[in-house]
């Protein structure tokens, strides 16, 4: 019999994005059945975002750009053919619920009122104004969850502020300390780290109240923000600034802290192919020097020690770099992985999905099926549980729900609506 | 709950942590002690294993006062941070019994050692669950226990190359498209953030999993993997079009290069402004870059007309009009004002800059912490959200070498003080 950990959880997911719609993600994986609610009238940017599935028989769509005036909607022939969407949001279920509406507000409380967990990421004064407080879910449901995610938190001055993965890097100081040594500027992220983190936080925060409710019956409140987990993971410069009065000055992809050379990406033969290597002790040094072919500059006492190494860098990774430029990337890591060099190539996307032998061991895409687009590859979860069955499937095997997908099983199944109820809430655009 | 020392204070009120009654055994390195520093913040109880003499993640700078000490490094002060730690040679015979001792009483083993080092030592996952039938065992690897790179060497660089991060991020290529500058890995540890996130997320699952059925579970975390999709649309963009993305100074890596967000302030810094993507934003954004007198020519009658404000041109001259704007002002001046009104703009801080910060004062994100054996009290970041209910656990400071050797052989296993002379002597602990 199939086994979940969450298994008879149930989340009520009002969230949106990834920095939202991450953090329940994480929860179906465990077995939860997330119930994902969502509005014709305001739907989730990430139904627009490209790159999108290309419809039978015809050639893969031109991806798009996002446009700075808003995103684009032409020409989005779906709202269920989005690709990152489809991924963000595998192992939910979906119904189409109009908040907006009195009647939405109170269908909603009935679908609380079965739930274990209420968690939204809209922005902060959304869901009192709706007099969804946690006041009044706790009133529908006393032992109820509800986690709160409104970009800077709900308490505090900034409650307004708006937040993306960007946003909370800049602040945090996670883009500072990206990137090469003044003069250049902050290189920042290319993708929403604080996205994801934003969604760790928020499944971790409902899981330890998950916990906590197992052990004591007691629901509650909890107040997430984008930002602070990003802070979080700044802790040792801040630190040493107020320790040792120093600011943090960015190193490039060099070890700030603790002692390596060579330490860094290494140009290697093709368009734009580096190899990064992190040579820490003396054994690895000594591979190293093996493996180059025991090259005469590489035994001069400017060299000798880590320290001296250290002291040497930009010579070091020039020799280094003059060495590994006309490699084949995959097999010099092959060969300084086996001489016992830590090396890896920077790989992309294609790389990653085409080529990675250990990924696919690891089965690290999972191919689920989706109502409208068939049957893709799945980003799913990186822990493997011996027992229990986890996986980004969850209780639905399914990719992501279409627009309104579930509201058979939930107004029908589980709220036992009649279809004559729900006929009218349908002419009324409640659902 | 006070008695066993397991409420946690925040404030006026005594409140329990959200893991008040679990009890995590941690033998990690770099890979796994920001795991054990999540459980410890969620109010478990955490007992580091290091070996005699300390951790060597003990010699990871940067130190207190610049000094190398195994007790003064400011990485170990921050990741092990309310964490109890005792010492134990867990390759010596006495050494592996205390350890069994040790697991039978734990809920969660957190193992970041060197790959089969518990297996070598005859603790693979069959006997762990001999030992304790109830066990959490959550191993973290590089690249998980089989496979063929499953022996591959690693740091946080390399996790951050073959995860795909590193590919997403750095600097704009030149005008010809080629790329004179090499990718970027984020520095700061974030392979084993990304990896104890989602180690952390597992192991709590399995905590409530273990509720209904009294039974342990082994969670297998590759940190290859926990790595390798936390990127974003880079992996969609190839698996649905088979399009490549490039990485591009402060923005996502996209299928093309997009125009700047990321604008030198009057002071010399950084500041980043995003598009609104709501209805009105671009015209909230427009209005405020007027109001500071920065408009440029985006009023005029051409620009009214959305027809014309398409495409990557018109977006470069949006990019330059907003950097003049930001040009004319210091970093922390205006953000404020143009958040109020849904703009999201925002300085790109230095991580010490947030300690001044009201936002973070009325949260209570930083905490003090005290060092008696220095006889001062440091800030560090507390809790990275709020709950009514529970507190989140922002101290004590991490432990000295040893520092609950006597607490937990004698108090916890019963062993004599003499007996831990003799271990002492011995070298096991």
């Amino acid at each position: 019999m199939t086994r979940r950990p969450l298994d008879g959880i149930r989340i009520a997911d009002l969230t949106w994005l990834l920095a939202g719609a991450g953090g329940p993600r994480l929860l179906a994986s465990l077995g939860a059945e997330v119930i994902r609610i969502e509005w014709r009238d305001r739907l989730d940017f990430l139904r627009y975002m490209p790159p999108f599935a290309p419809l039978k028989n015809e050639p893969a769509e031109r991806a798009g750009v996002l446009e700075l005036s808003g995103l684009s909607k032409e020409g989005v022939k779906s709202v269920n053919r989005a690709g990152y969407f489809n991924d963000i949001n595998a192992g939910k279920r979906g119904i189409s619920l109009n908040m907006s509406h009195p009647k939405g507000r109170e269908l909603f409380k009935r679908l609380v009122a079965i739930s274990d967990v209420v968690v939204e990421s809209f922005t902060a004064e959304t869901m009192r104004k709706w007099g969804l407080d946690y006041e009044a879910l706790k009133a529908v449901k006393p032992d109820i969850i509800y986690v709160q995610q409104p970009g800077w938190g709900y308490k505090g001055p900034y409650v307004k502020f708006a937040s993306y993965g960007p946003i909370a890097q800049a602040v945090s100081g996670l883009t500072e300390q990206s990137g090469l040594p003044a003069p250049f500027p902050p290189a920042g992220w290319g993708f929403s780290y604080m996205d994801w983190s934003g969604a760790y936080y928020c499944a971790l925060a409902m899981l330890c109240a998950i916990y906590y409710k197992k052990r004591t019956g007691k629901g509650q409140y909890i107040d997430c923000s984008q930002v602070e987990p990003g802070i979080y993971m700044t802790g040792t410069a801040i630190l040493d600034y107020l320790v040792n009065g120093r600011h943090y000055q960015r190193t490039g992809n060099r070890s700030p802290y603790a002692p390596a050379a060579p330490h860094g990406a290494y140009r290697c033969a093709g368009d734009d192919r580096w190899i990064a290597l992190a040579v820490t002790t003396e054994e690895e040094w000594q591979a190293l020097v093996r493996a180059m072919g025991n090259p005469a500059w590489a035994w001069q006492d400017k060299f000798a020690t880590l320290a001296a190494r250290v002291r040497h860098q930009d010579e070091l990774d020039h020799l280094v770099g003059e060495w590994t430029k006309d490699k084949e990337p995959f097999a010099l890591q092959e060969q300084l992985q086996r001489a016992g060099v830590p090396a890896g190539v920077c790989q992309t996307a294609q790389d990653r999905v085409d080529r990675d032998p250990q990924l696919k061991h690891l089965h690290w895409l999972i191919p689920l099926p989706h109502s409208e687009i068939g049957t893709w590859p799945v980003k799913d979860v990186p822990f493997h549980f011996a027992h229990a069955t986890v996986n980004q499937g969850g209780p639905t095997q399914r990719a992501a729900p279409c627009y309104g997908e579930d509201n058979d099983y939930v107004y029908g199944e589980l709220l036992q609506l009649t279809s004559q109820e729900r006929a009218e809430l349908e002419e009324t655009g409640v659902i | 709950m006070d008695s066993v020392g397991l409420t946690v204070n925040s404030g006026e009120r005594l409140m329990a942590g959200f893991l008040f009654d679990v009890k995590v055994l941690e033998l990690a390195d770099e890979k796994g002690e920001f795991c054990g520093k999540l459980f410890a913040g969620a109010g478990a109880e955490v007992l580091k294993v290091e070996p005699p003499g300390g951790n060597p993640t003990r010699a990871f700078g940067p130190f207190y006062h610049d000094t190398p000490h195994p007790d003064r490094s400011l990485y170990f002060w921050h990741y092990n941070c309310g964490k109890r730690g005792i010492t134990l040679d867990i390759q010596a015979p006495e050494g592996i019994s205390l350890l069994k001792r040790l697991i039978a009483q734990s809920d969660v083993l957190l193992d970041a050692l060197p790959l089969d080092t518990l297996a070598r030592l005859g603790l693979d996952w069959t006997a762990l669950q001999q030992l304790n039938p109830r066990l959490i065992y959550v191993a973290l690897t590089p690249f998980g226990r089989s496979g063929p790179w499953r022996d591959y060497k690693a740091t946080d660089l390399i996790h951050l190359a073959l995860g795909g991060q590193m590919m997403c991020c750095g600097y704009d290529p030149q005008a010809d498209g080629t790329y004179d500058t090499p990718p970027i890995a984020p520095q700061m540890w974030h392979a084993y953030h990304i990896a104890g996130n989602q180690a952390f997320i597992a192991a709590v699952g399995a905590l409530i999993g273990r509720e209904a059925t009294g039974m342990g579970e082994m969670i297998d975390l590759p940190i290859h993997q926990a790595v390798s999709v936390c990127t974003e649309i880079d992996v969609p963009y190839w698996i649905y079009n088979r399009t490549p993305c490039y990485r591009q100074t402060g923005r996502h890596a996209q299928p093309a290069i997009g125009a700047e967000v990321q604008f030198r302030t009057q002071d010399g810094r950084y500041s980043i402004v995003l598009p609104n993507p709501f209805p009105g934003g671009y015209e909230t954004l427009v209005h405020f870059l007027d109001e500071k007198g920065y408009a440029g020519d985006l009023l005029s009658e051409h620009y009214k007309d959305p027809q014309n404000r398409k495409g990557l041109a018109f977006a470069r001259h949006f990019a330059e009009i907003q950097a003049e704007c930001v040009a004319a002002f210091g970093m922390e001046d205006i953000w404020r004002e143009a958040q109020s009104r849904g703009i999201p703009w925002a300085p790109i801080r230095l991580p010490e800059e947030n300690l001044q910060d009201e936002q973070w004062r009325v949260r209570a994100t930083f905490c003090e912490v005290e060092h008696p054996e220095l006889g001062e009290t440091f800030t560090y970041v507390g809790a990275p959200m709020l709950s009514h209910e529970c507190a989140w656990r922002t101290g004590p400071r991490a432990p000295l070498v040893g520092e609950h050797n006597e607490a937990v052989y004698c108090g916890q296993l019963g062993l004599s003080r003499e007996d831990v002379a003799r271990l002492r002597a011995q070298g096991v602990v």
